[in-house]
């Protein structure tokens, strides 16, 4: 890690708070912690974090509001944590600008994990922009975006443009979870009908063409109720 | 008392609109078919009993009865206009019209007495059968989640208690059960939590198009995180299937199902998961190789108390809970679900109706 990076945590339990903290610090991060929205709102604007990790059941504020509130004046990575069954309150704060969620309860790692995506990416859209990258590379995957081929092992693999648009844009933003209507708006356009049908359909060919099995998936993963993942290179 | 009043009120709505519909419907009559009062008096009958079908209670016959029997008089038999009940044969039409209206307003009113009373029971008997499995969960849950309770606070406290005299190997190890049953706390906290997303009136779930090899695969992936060694050989057809259901509780009832298999087949054998597409429903599989299920408990493996009376209680906590929720969520999708030895392990397998519609992998 090279110049140490800043996560502010905001997490209303004491003992969830001590265990993120403290692994954290191991993990050499540098760590800010509030136990309500509106400290953790003015932490985040004095202290300009590198990350916030986000409770969505915070007592004094709704979370999503806490999201909307930050992204008014700031594109820090947001990683929101909620539990599991709520899919919609995690489609509703991903829709309002949040970059990623973590299920309660999480391991260690996968909170890392997660963790080291955003800030990459937070990285990467300084400098470079995402869109100017030209290769997506994860396993035996590789998509040139120049020349719009896709193979998997070396050989090319054919996609229809509507399939290769979906697969751009999931791999554009992998490791980030991309909700169903946002991959719809993003393919079919704004005024696409939401039933998620047609994505099923096609996310279903393009599984079949690209992986070996398509009910145990290596490349785009399911998020239940939510919307897909595509891997990360760098989090295999 | 508001009821009472709209009853009354409706009952004399549908009287005075009977009757009248069946004035006019005999005036109209006796304009092209004159001199035919014997039918009158049938239009009359038939608007009776449609009355009567239609109102609570006797009075409402009767004084229709009274009514279309003057009416018949008066307006329909020679003289006109005027009561005359000096007619021959009069009486007999009087004593016919209201005996009919007599049997038939009291069969009706027994008829619907005797529904409203099996309507009764039927509600109540699904009201205690609610009840029972309510308690019997409760009764389960509490069993369950006493142990691995006593073991993480026996546990972490003999850790905290004893911490200088425990070697660097026996603090991983107790740290490590400690883990093991607070995951299994966990889940048993979500299947609970999953109940709540039926609907406690209805029993129904709210569904919604998903398609089945996402379903497998996002279980699957949430399994290996908690048991990263195992080996689940997974297919799923090759056609997409798309299914009405609500994903996180059938993703719930194969994570039960694999998780029963991985922990309860004393096996390390590969488990099999598999989806058969049937024309009207899906069949879903969980295969494993081990030990099986002995007869007695496969009878009522899925009541949510398997473990009373069974001595071993402990080695196979929560099984009896896992299931019953599966039981539960499969039934309020219309689905059935099973459990038989297929002669090298066990096997649970489930179905889930298909809606009318089913899309192919076709664009």
């Amino acid at each position: 890690m090279n110049p140490r990076h800043e996560i502010l945590l905001i997490e209303d339990e004491r003992n969830i708070c001590n265990f993120i903290v403290t692994t954290l610090k191991t993990q050499d991060y540098k760590v800010d912690f509030a136990v309500n929205a509106v400290s953790g709102l003015s932490l985040a604007a004095s202290g300009c974090p590198d990350l916030i990790l986000l409770d969505l059941g915070l007592p004094d504020m709704d979370g999503i509001e806490v999201i909307r509130n930050i992204r008014e004046w700031s594109n820090v990575p947001i990683i929101v944590i909620s539990a599991r069954t709520q899919e919609k309150e995690k489609v509703e704060a991903l829709d309002a600008g949040a970059d990623d969620y973590i299920t309660k309860p999480f391991g260690t790692s996968e909170l890392m994990a997660r963790i080291r995506t955003a800030l990459r990416r937070s990285a990467l859209s300084g400098s470079t922009p995402l869109s100017a990258q030209n290769k997506y590379t994860a396993k035996d995957l590789v998509i040139d975006y120049e020349k719009h081929i896709v193979t998997v092992n070396g050989e090319i693999v054919h996609f229809t443009q509507i399939e290769y648009k979906i697969l751009t844009y999931l791999s554009r933003n992998a490791g980030k979870v991309i909700t169903y209507d946002s991959l719809i708006t993003h393919v079919w356009g704004p005024f696409a009908d939401s039933n998620n049908r047609i994505l099923r359909v096609n996310m279903a060919n393009i599984r079949r063409k690209l992986e070996n099995n398509p009910a145990d998936p290596q490349y785009i993963l399911t998020e239940i109720g939510i919307g897909y993942r595509m891997i990360d290179n760098e989090n295999l | 008392m508001v009821m009472e009043m709209s009853s009354t009120l409706k009952n004399t709505i549908i009287t005075c609109s009977g009757l009248a519909a069946a004035t006019a419907f005999a005036f109209l009559f006796s304009f092209f078919v004159p001199e035919n009062s014997g039918n009158i008096a049938l239009i009359y009958i038939l608007a009776l009993v449609i009355i009567i079908r239609f109102t609570d209670g006797y009075l409402p016959g009767l004084i229709s009865s009274v009514i279309a029997v003057v009416c018949v008089n008066f307006l329909f038999t020679y003289p006109y206009f005027e009561l005359n009940f000096t007619l021959s044969g009069y009486p007999i039409t009087f004593l016919e019209m209201f005996g009919v209206t007599l049997i038939t307003s009291t069969m009706t009113t027994n008829m619907k007495q005797q529904a409203r009373m099996i309507a009764e029971k039927d509600k109540l008997l699904s009201e205690t059968e609610k009840e029972k499995m309510r308690a019997n969960l409760l009764r389960a849950v509490s069993h369950d989640l006493r142990t691995p309770l006593t073991s993480i606070i026996g546990a972490s406290s003999s850790y905290l208690e004893n911490s200088a005299l425990l070697a660097e190997e026996e603090k991983n190890t107790i740290v490590t059960h400690i883990q093991e049953d607070a995951n299994w706390l966990l889940n048993m906290v979500e299947n609970l939590l999953s109940v709540t997303r039926i609907n406690n009136q209805s029993s129904k779930v709210k569904k919604t198009d998903e398609s089945v090899e996402e379903i497998v695969s996002a279980a699957i992936l949430r399994l290996k995180k908690r048991f990263r060694e195992i080996t689940v050989n997974v297919s799923v057809p090759d056609e997409l299937l798309i299914i009405p259901m609500d994903a996180i509780l059938i993703e719930q009832v194969l994570i039960n199902l694999l998780e029963n298999a991985i922990v309860h087949s004393k096996t390390t054998k590969p488990i099999q998961c598999y989806v058969e597409n049937h024309s009207d429903y899906v069949s879903f599989h969980v295969k494993d190789f081990g030990i099986g299920i002995s007869e007695e408990r496969l009878q009522n493996i899925f009541d949510g108390n398997s473990y009373i009376g069974n001595q071993e209680s402990d080695s196979n906590k929560g099984m009896g809970i896992g299931l019953s929720i599966c039981k539960t969520i499969i039934t309020a999708h219309n689905g059935t679900i099973n459990a038989r030895n297929h002669g090298q392990g066990a096997e649970f397998y489930f179905t889930l109706p298909k809606d009318e519609v089913n899309y192919e992998s076709k664009t």
